[in-house]
């Protein structure tokens, strides 16, 4: 999978577990400042990733990622 | 018999069923194994049943439940709960988030399966708050959680003070420190079996300074008072006319407190942490804490270097909260 192919999945479930339009959702941004999720939902945007790309995440380093970029790079390298 | 004792024997008198979602710790396992023997609590804990005894050694585990978190009926019913909840989250999302342990649990007390959730040994405390907020949500007119502090006083009499929020919520804004006002009052009155008297502190008496952090205090005990009409509050206070009734006589004559506080809510973490930490050190104070408080049911927060029985102390609180 390309990393545009992850990134438009990405964006997907972001846009589904926060409620904001994919065409607002850009790379640099943070989901807690940008995109207006509570801290707490870290967990569900997590879960949506691993839903979506059939894969477990390690826990703690996933939601150590912060923002949408780094997340897409943090999935890929669960499909490598 | 110390505090913690005596919320023993209380929590006894009406044991309450209190998850440990981190069956994979030792501490916990032997905390369960003393609860129940003790008639303390139900504990339930999670994890594999094979697991859990290896871990447990001599220790008894009659009267422990040991749930397993990959049972597919729970799981799957536990999933539809929270989906049902959360309209962003869909079924197969939802098994996800429930099957780890902290939402697992949290989801058990969310669900009626056990009355209240400590966890943490192994986890951040955000992630338990989490777990909480997610599962179980806020309780009536709460938006935050928060914690306190029981602080005993050593001497021939003790003196026994509830501190708020020093764990927690960083900088609250005027309505949530009035919620952590009466939230905290809620608590002291089930834990402590007192009537609150609740001061809210600044480094103003009665506007004797005029700066904007002097009007959220004061802006809080306005809402305070709304959400909580027969709580007997006031602020803004500095602390001396909040626990002295010499300088309350002087500083603020008119405040129903009296000088005689015995729960102090801090404007923000900083202010809250460092007076804890003073008191605990320099008045060789004991802290009990921090508590965690704001949720629907109970869920408290461990510390990761527990002990057995820590985890059995705070299980008693979760207990006494649960009752309240």
């Amino acid at each position: 999978m390309d990393r545009d192919e992850i990134k438009q999945r990405v964006i997907k479930v972001i846009s589904q577990v926060l409620k904001v339009d994919e065409s607002q959702i850009k790379e640099e941004h943070t989901f807690v400042a940008d995109l207006g999720a509570e801290s707490v939902q870290s967990i569900e945007l997590m879960a949506g990733f691993e839903e979506e790309f059939d894969i477990e995440m390690d826990e703690d380093e996933a939601l150590s990622v912060q923002s949408v970029g780094p997340a897409i790079d943090f999935i890929a390298k669960y499909l490598d | 018999m110390s505090l913690i004792e005596q919320f023993i024997e209380r929590a006894k008198k009406d044991p309450k069923r209190i998850v440990l979602p981190e069956g994979q710790d030792a501490q916990i396992v032997r905390a369960a194994s003393r609860l129940a023997q003790e008639g303390i609590a139900s504990p339930l804990v999670l994890g594999q049943q094979d697991a859990v005894a290896a871990l447990a050694g001599d220790a008894s585990l009659e009267g422990v439940q040991v749930v397993d978190p990959a049972d597919q009926q729970v799981l799957e019913r536990y999933a539809a709960a929270y989906s049902s909840r959360r309209d962003s989250v869909t079924g197969n999302m939802a098994r996800r988030v429930v099957k780890r342990p902290l939402l697992f649990g949290a989801m058990m007390v969310a669900e009626g399966d056990a009355d209240g959730m400590v966890a943490g040994i192994s986890r951040p405390t955000a992630q338990v708050i989490s777990a909480a907020s997610l599962a179980i949500g806020y309780a009536d007119g709460i938006s935050a959680a928060s914690s306190f502090f029981i602080m005993v006083l050593p001497g021939d009499a003790e003196k026994v003070l509830v501190f708020a929020d020093a764990a927690v919520a960083v900088d609250p804004t005027s309505a949530e420190l009035a919620e952590i006002a009466v939230v905290t009052a809620r608590n002291a009155r089930a834990l402590l079996q007192f009537e609150p008297r609740v001061a809210l502190l600044s480094f103003s008496t009665r506007g004797s300074a005029s700066h904007p952090r002097v009007d959220k205090v004061r802006e809080a005990v306005g809402i305070a008072r709304q959400l909580d009409p027969q709580l007997c509050v006031d602020g803004e206070l500095q602390v001396d006319a909040a626990i002295v009734p010499r300088v309350a006589a002087k500083k603020a004559a008119d405040s129903p407190l009296e000088g005689n506080a015995n729960v102090l809510i801090f404007a923000d973490l900083d202010v809250g942490n460092v007076a804890y930490k003073l008191t605990q050190y320099l008045a060789n104070a004991q802290a009990i804490g921090p508590i965690m408080q704001g949720f629907r049911l109970p869920v408290n927060d461990l510390s990761r270097g527990a002990s057995a029985d820590d985890i059995v102390g705070v299980a008693a609180i979760a207990a006494l909260q649960a009752g309240a």
